[in-house]
């Protein structure tokens, strides 16, 4: 998959223009502050609809201009061309259209345009909590399944409502009595939509697993295989009981643990089980890199994470997704930049943006365009 | 003010009539549903040129505030209490469909295929609402199944996160009665081109897929 031109109006400090792409590797070269992560989040936001760090419409759209657009020229892995645009105004309105047809669900929008995209705080995806390694898992996954996607927001506003019935009973707005069989209709409703989440989180990070290994030795060498590895905290979806059980009885035990936690529960007025304590496990050999990993470790873990994403969009869709790689050498010593470079230039189109020239310097890919990334303009080197 | 600031580019709708009268008829359909400032200003206008449209529209509010009720059985809308489904002998009363709203009911009147009755829950649980269990009517829905001898219960509840805990509530509160509870299917809408039906909705009709003879 390739982004060949991009037509940008209205996005954030980015002048107005059109760009050709190299279908290869584009280096977007600039100081902090200029416009590279803008151009990466321009580019990006076709695949989900929404900004890659979450920003709103309004910070999106420059500030003199009412509404922004923006037009991609998509080349499918089959040479097949593909129109991808979007617009925002301030009133909060969206249009997303693909090949001039209006996409009025962001679920539809999933796998149209499959990227990528790391970002500087992806480097410390190993080592920061759970709560970034479960994140990650799911916009891995909602990327590659839009039921993933429609079970994960009914399971989360459900979490909430569940959560907002403990919170009234705690501080005596609701008694425990009248609320009891509230809590178990949520409850039920939680483990229904828990099955296939958790179904999904195993089956992905044991295919991602092998992928980050392999792009881990490419890049570091080590005697020990780099192991990820789902880490649920809901019993009823230990290996041999995921393996053997259908989704109603995994429901049924699931519901038995929430049985099981209800007393603490309602004395702690919030959910203490579920799917949003889940962690996933990252180890070089015995080692567990969370904890005992060096710092060079750690981002060499956190980065071929990312990029096997890429082999699992592949495997799933037999299409390669574009590469955002936004700042991703300066943490790294040559020599493994150098072996990055190379690899994430094989098969794909990559953006990558750096500040340093020097990380690029007497890299010559081919097919290949350099930009100089300066107040918002791209300009393309000779 | 910020030229770029949220809100900057409505500021050319933000004035004001010279006519207090008219600003606050503007203002009060402003308070309606689904109505902005430009269009509540395009109804106001033409409601002050036509006078007739505005005399009809002033006698429908009346007669519909004095005349429209709820069926203190069901809870549809009504002009009688208890209302024409309720009290029509045609309709089996041993079947009744629950839904959320009394506008859910007209859907199925106008297909026509249902003969039994229905039964207005008005809302959906929901805390971060504030609607509890002890605000739905369900101490009304159990008399009523009581009292009709209800034989079959139909959960026609929207498949959000919120109709469905609600339909699990139904389910555990009527647990152990000699009844059938049933609830709608979801899937690919008839007429649909599968190639055209979401992933979800195709999902959810894989998995509640239905046999068929010879299979």
């Amino acid at each position: 998959m390739r982004i060949l031109t991009a037509r940008l109006t209205g996005f954030r400090n980015l002048a107005d223009g059109d760009y050709e792409f190299s279908p290869g590797v584009n280096l977007l070269i600039g100081s902090n502050g200029q416009g590279k992560t803008n151009l990466l989040e321009a580019l990006n936001f076709a695949a989900f609809g929404r900004s890659h760090r979450g920003a709103r419409s309004e910070e999106l759209i420059r500030f003199t201009d009412q509404h922004l657009h923006v037009s991609l020229a998509v080349d499918q892995a089959s040479g097949v061309r593909q129109d991808h645009e979007f617009g925002l105004d301030r009133e909060g309105g969206r249009r997303f259209r693909i090949d001039g047809q209006l996409v009025t669900r962001r679920a539809d929008l999933v796998g149209r345009l499959a990227t990528v995209f790391f970002r500087p705080e992806s480097v410390e995806l190993v080592r920061d909590g759970p709560e970034a390694r479960r994140r990650f898992a799911d916009q891995s996954l909602a990327s590659l399944d839009s039921g993933y996607l429609a079970a994960l927001m009914a399971y989360q506003r459900a979490l909430r409502q569940k959560g907002r019935l403990l919170a009234d009973v705690r501080r005596g707005a609701r008694r425990e009595a009248d609320a009891a069989r509230e809590l178990a209709a949520w409850n039920a409703d939680l483990a229904v939509h828990a099955v296939p989440i958790g179904r999904r989180r195993g089956e992905w990070s044991s295919l991602l697993a092998p992928y980050a290994d392999a792009i881990y030795q490419d890049l570091a060498g080590s005697p020990a295989p780099l192991e990820f590895q789902w880490r649920p905290r809901l019993q009823a979806f230990a290996p041999a009981r995921l393996a053997s059980a259908t989704d109603e009885e995994l429901a049924a035990d699931i519901l038995a643990e929430f049985d099981y936690i209800r007393p603490m529960e309602l004395r702690r007025g919030r959910p203490l089980a579920g799917l949003q304590f889940d962690d996933f496990l990252v180890r070089l050999g015995e080692r567990d890199l969370r904890v005992f990993g060096s710092q060079g470790e750690t981002r060499t873990a956190a980065i071929s994470l990312v990029l096997a994403q890429s082999d699992v969009v592949f495997r799933q869709r037999r299409v390669r997704p574009v590469l955002f790689l936004d700042d991703i050498f300066s943490e790294l010593d040559r020599e493994r930049a150098r072996r990055l470079q190379e690899r994430s230039a094989r098969n794909h189109q990559v953006f990558i943006a750096t500040a340093r020239a020097d990380d690029v310097a007497g890299w010559e890919p081919d097919p290949a365009r350099r930009w100089l990334v300066e107040d918002g303009r791209l300009t393309a080197l000779p | 003010m910020h030229p770029g600031a949220p809100g900057g580019g409505r500021q050319a709708s933000g004035g004001e009539f010279q006519s207090p009268a008219l600003e606050r008829l503007v203002r009060s359909l402003q308070q309606l549903p689904g109505l902005g400032r430009k269009s509540a200003t395009r109804i106001a206008l033409h409601l002050l040129a036509n006078h007739e449209d505005a005399a009809q529209l002033t006698t429908a509010v009346d007669d519909a505030r004095r005349q429209v009720t709820r069926c203190g059985r069901c809870g549809a809308i009504t002009e009688s209490d208890p209302c024409a489904i309720c009290t029509n002998p045609g309709r089996d009363a041993s079947l009744l469909c629950v839904v959320a709203s009394p506008v859910d009911i007209l859907p199925f009147e106008k297909a026509a295929f249902f003969r039994g009755r229905y039964f207005v829950l008005g809302r959906l649980l929901s805390p971060l609402d504030g609607v509890r269990a002890e605000d739905l009517p369900f101490d009304r829905l159990r008399a009523r199944i009581d009292e009709d001898e209800v034989r079959e219960v139909i959960l026609a509840l929207d498949t959000s996160v919120e109709g469905e805990t609600t339909a699990l509530y139904v389910q555990r509160l009527l647990a152990g009665r000699a009844i059938h509870l049933s609830r709608l299917a979801t899937g690919i809408p008839v007429g649909g081109a599968l190639a055209y039906t979401d992933e979800a909705t195709l999902q959810r009709a894989f998995q509640h897929r239905t046999g068929v003879e010879g299979g």
